[in-house]
């Protein structure tokens, strides 16, 4: 027994450090945000393939300009309640939901929602980078150009404005008419985020943003999140624990498609409520 | 052991998949190369003066005084000919002889009227003249030698006799010693045999060098010119030279064929020796020129190809294959686009693709007739155009033809776009539609274009569905959808079914199937560029 303990001890260390880290970069907007009204809000929301549950229940409340992180073992419907946020899930036949999800008070499963507005309110990341085969400047004009925005001067101010909220905007500042291929995995993740911010979102969806990138992109990614949480709501979810300790203020941890635990991320990660959480955050589980 | 097995297992797959490559291009190089050396020649070829004067008629192509010069040069020798041939006919056709008679009988009676002879004298010597002229053409019927030289003997005695001095019946006695002349190698038996070979030499040498001058001008062009090409001068040469006839020499047993040398056929006469003397100056008859004929693909031809290009082919070919791929693309990609993105995956859809499928393996002339019964008699006059075959007809059915193919490989196209794309789009707030247009399109359009390339080949190349549709084998340029063209495929079918065409002009159907490959691969070559260019461009290079 008091080796167990000496090692429970030790394994929390480095998260210990990650968390402090996270709280002193974090820690003044936390108690302004608990009283602000949240941005999205579940209601006991189940979402389902076919007649399988991919959530089951959810209810929680995300608030505004802040991280939240979810975190869970692979197929605990993580990315299926993210992807439920925009309706993007509508993509994949046979789907259907029960309960409510709300984005700014308004129930995005309502029949007369409209799917545009909600997606330009609620910008998405994914896990691959996948700008379109377009120039630079194509890609992330795009956004505006659904929302009827014609002028090209004004275009050309959307696109550096959301490039250098993005932290691109001094790498490609003079090559906006090059094909975003041509750009290196992190710099069309982040050309990603910008295309996202483009459409002037209050939140932004993000699936594993990092996981396809190697770790000094991750860190760049990472750093603007840091930064971008000061205007925007962000829902991350991410494999990478240390990644969730860094960068969220919550975080919520998903099981099996329910929601087993969610609160501040340093309670997560040093107090956690529930068995479950501490044996995933401590890694004996899975 | 083991080891040593899959080392040689791996071996034979190399050997073998190599074998089979190389078997292709051993394949593709024995149809193809001989088949564009013979088609070259349409365009690369030696072009007799024939060919030089009929460009100047035609297309005022050339330097005139150089291809006149040439012409002179040329008729010397041909003179010869003519003059030969003309002397010998004259031995076969004693009719030649008869009219002049006649006609220095009846100048010889208007002279003494003229000179104021009348009553007993007039009839006298008219009597006289008569008895002449009736000796005469007594010679020129007969068969024996020997009675003919004893009547122009008897005739000759004549000479100097004071009824007919100084008159126009002198011109007897020259017209007699020239028959003498003309009859002196001549084997009066064998006239009518003469006659025959005669009229063969004399036609293929009118096929060999034109009509002569003094001739009026054939009412067809291609009587007008003789050989165009020192290939089929030489041809014709041989065929002069030699004389082909098919004989049985035992009953019971198969007809061979014999060559027999004409101027053993004329061994004796006049024109023994113009068979060597054509051979021997042929060169300078013909002045065999090589020529770069490159107006093949813009010049409009003569009936039955026998002079000039393909122009109109290739514009016909070029039109029927543009109209068609101008309906079947918006076509085709819509249908493929309704198939992934629009379609659940169920029974109705499995049973449309099995269709397609299906379609994509139909015979072309079922395409043909279904073009005809439809398009040609119900679709273009239910909007008012005119029910015969042309252009919009034909390019409708090649459309039906090549659309299954256009689907299958949109489908595949579309289908092969990431997913992330479709996504992003839709994830920006975008509408399904314009996340096709914008984004899955553009993705989509290499392949495509590989659509577009597979379906233009099969297009350019059909001749089927074009039969009762629009093609025609003769004809103008097209003026306008609702007349019929010519095109390429359809002309070397035409050529190849034809009436003896295809042996007189192997070059130009040889021409046109060559003409119709490098037509396909320019078309292609322009796809494939623009494929690769939006290739380039979606992968950011």
């Amino acid at each position: 027994m008091p080796t167990s303990t000496i090692k429970d001890q030790t394994k929390y260390d480095h998260i210990d450090s990650i968390v402090s880290l996270s709280e002193k970069k974090n820690s003044p907007s936390k108690s302004e945000t608990d009283c602000q009204c949240p941005v999205v809000k579940a209601e006991n929301f189940s979402f389902y393939y076919g007649s399988k549950a991919g959530v089951k229940d959810i209810s929680m409340e995300i608030y505004p300009c802040s991280v939240t992180a979810i975190i869970g073992p692979s197929g605990c419907g993580k990315s299926t309640f993210l992807r439920s946020i925009n309706r993007i899930n509508d993509l994949i036949p046979n789907t259907s939901s029960k309960g409510k999800l709300l984005v700014n008070s308004h129930n995005v499963y309502d029949k007369n929602t409209n799917l545009v507005n909600l997606r330009q309110q609620v910008g998405m990341v994914f896990q691959k980078p996948n700008p379109f085969p377009k120039s630079i400047f194509d890609n992330i004009a795009y956004g505006p150009k659904l929302q009827g925005i014609k002028s090209r001067s004004k275009l050309q101010q959307i696109v550096e404005e959301s490039l250098k909220a993005a932290a691109l905007w001094e790498e490609v500042k003079n090559d906006l008419k090059k094909s975003a291929l041509a750009l290196s995995g992190g710099q069309q993740q982040r050309l990603c985020i910008a295309r996202a911010l483009a459409t002037k979102p209050n939140t932004l969806l993000m699936d594993e943003p990092c996981s396809a990138l190697d770790p000094i992109a991750t860190g760049k990614i990472e750093d603007l999140i840091g930064k971008l949480q000061a205007d925007y709501t962000i829902v991350i979810v991410t494999h990478n624990m240390q990644q969730a300790a860094r960068i969220s203020e919550r975080t919520a941890f998903f099981c099996l498609g329910e929601l087993i635990e969610y609160d501040s991320t340093a309670n997560i990660f040093r107090n956690p409520g529930k068995k479950q959480t501490e044996d995933y955050v401590t890694g004996r589980f899975g | 052991m083991k080891y040593n097995t899959r080392h040689i297992l791996n071996k034979i797959f190399t050997v073998v998949t190599a074998a089979s490559v190389a078997l292709m291009i051993v394949i593709l190089i024995a149809v193809l190369g001989p088949m564009i050396w013979r088609g070259s020649s349409a365009v690369f070829f030696k072009s007799t003066v024939e060919f030089r004067k009929m460009q100047l008629d035609l297309h005022r192509r050339g330097d005139k005084t150089e291809i006149d010069d040439e012409i002179s040069q040329s008729e010397v020798y041909r003179d010869f000919i003519y003059h030969k041939i003309d002397a010998f006919k004259k031995g076969i056709n004693t009719d030649y002889y008869t009219d002049r008679v006649k006609k220095i009988y009846r100048q010889f009676s208007k002279e003494l009227q003229y000179n104021g002879i009348k009553g007993d004298e007039l009839s006298r010597r008219r009597k006289f003249a008569r008895g002449i002229r009736r000796d005469m053409e007594k010679a020129f019927r007969s068969l024996n030698k020997a009675e003919i030289l004893q009547i122009i003997d008897n005739i000759n005695k004549f000479k100097g006799d004071e009824r007919i001095a100084n008159t126009k019946a002198v011109e007897f006695f020259a017209l007699a010693d020239e028959y003498r002349k003309t009859i002196k190698n001549f084997d009066l038996s064998k006239r009518q045999q003469y006659a025959q070979a005669l009229e063969e030499v004399e036609s293929l040498v009118k096929q060999l060098l034109g009509p002569r001058s003094n001739e009026p001008l054939p009412a067809m062009i291609m009587d007008r010119y003789g050989a165009t090409r020192l290939d089929l001068a030489n041809e014709l040469l041989g065929k002069i030279i030699w004389k082909r006839q098919w004989v049985q020499q035992s009953s019971g047993k198969p007809m061979i064929e014999e060559k027999i040398c004409r101027s053993t056929q004329f061994a004796g006469t006049e024109l023994e020796d113009l068979f060597p003397y054509i051979e021997e100056n042929f060169d300078k008859i013909t002045i065999p020129r090589f020529t770069f004929y490159w107006q093949y693909f813009i010049d409009d031809s003569t009936s039955g190809h026998y002079f000039g290009g393909v122009g109109p082919e290739i514009l016909g070919t070029l039109i029927l294959t543009v109209l068609a791929m101008v309906f079947v693309f918006p076509l085709g990609v819509i249908s493929a686009a309704y198939l992934v993105e629009c379609a659940s995956e169920n029974m109705v859809l499995r049973i449309i693709r099995m269709c397609i499928n299906t379609l994509a393996g139909v015979p072309s002339i079922v395409f043909g007739l279904f073009g005809l019964a439809f398009f040609v008699l119900v679709f273009i006059p239910f909007f008012g155009g005119p029910s015969k075959p042309c252009i919009l007809a034909a390019s409708l059915t090649l459309a039906v033809l090549t659309l299954p193919v256009m689907i299958r490989a949109s489908e595949e196209a579309i289908r092969s776009v990431p997913k992330t794309y479709k996504e992003a789009s839709l994830g920006l707030g975008a509408s399904q539609f314009r996340t096709f247009v914008k984004v899955t399109l553009p993705a989509a359009l290499p392949g495509i274009l590989t659509g577009v390339i597979l379906s233009l080949s099969r297009v350019a190349g059909e001749t089927a569905p074009i039969l009762f549709t629009g093609a025609c084998a003769f004809g103008s340029v097209p003026k306008s959808l609702f007349s019929q063209t010519r095109t390429l495929s359809y002309g070397s079918y035409d050529i190849a079914v034809g009436d003896k065409i295809g042996m007189l002009v192997p070059h130009n159907q040889y021409g046109m199937v060559v003409t119709l490959v490098l037509l396909i691969i320019c078309l292609n070559a322009i796809a494939i560029f623009f494929r690769a260019k939006i290739f380039r461009r979606l992968k950011g290079h």
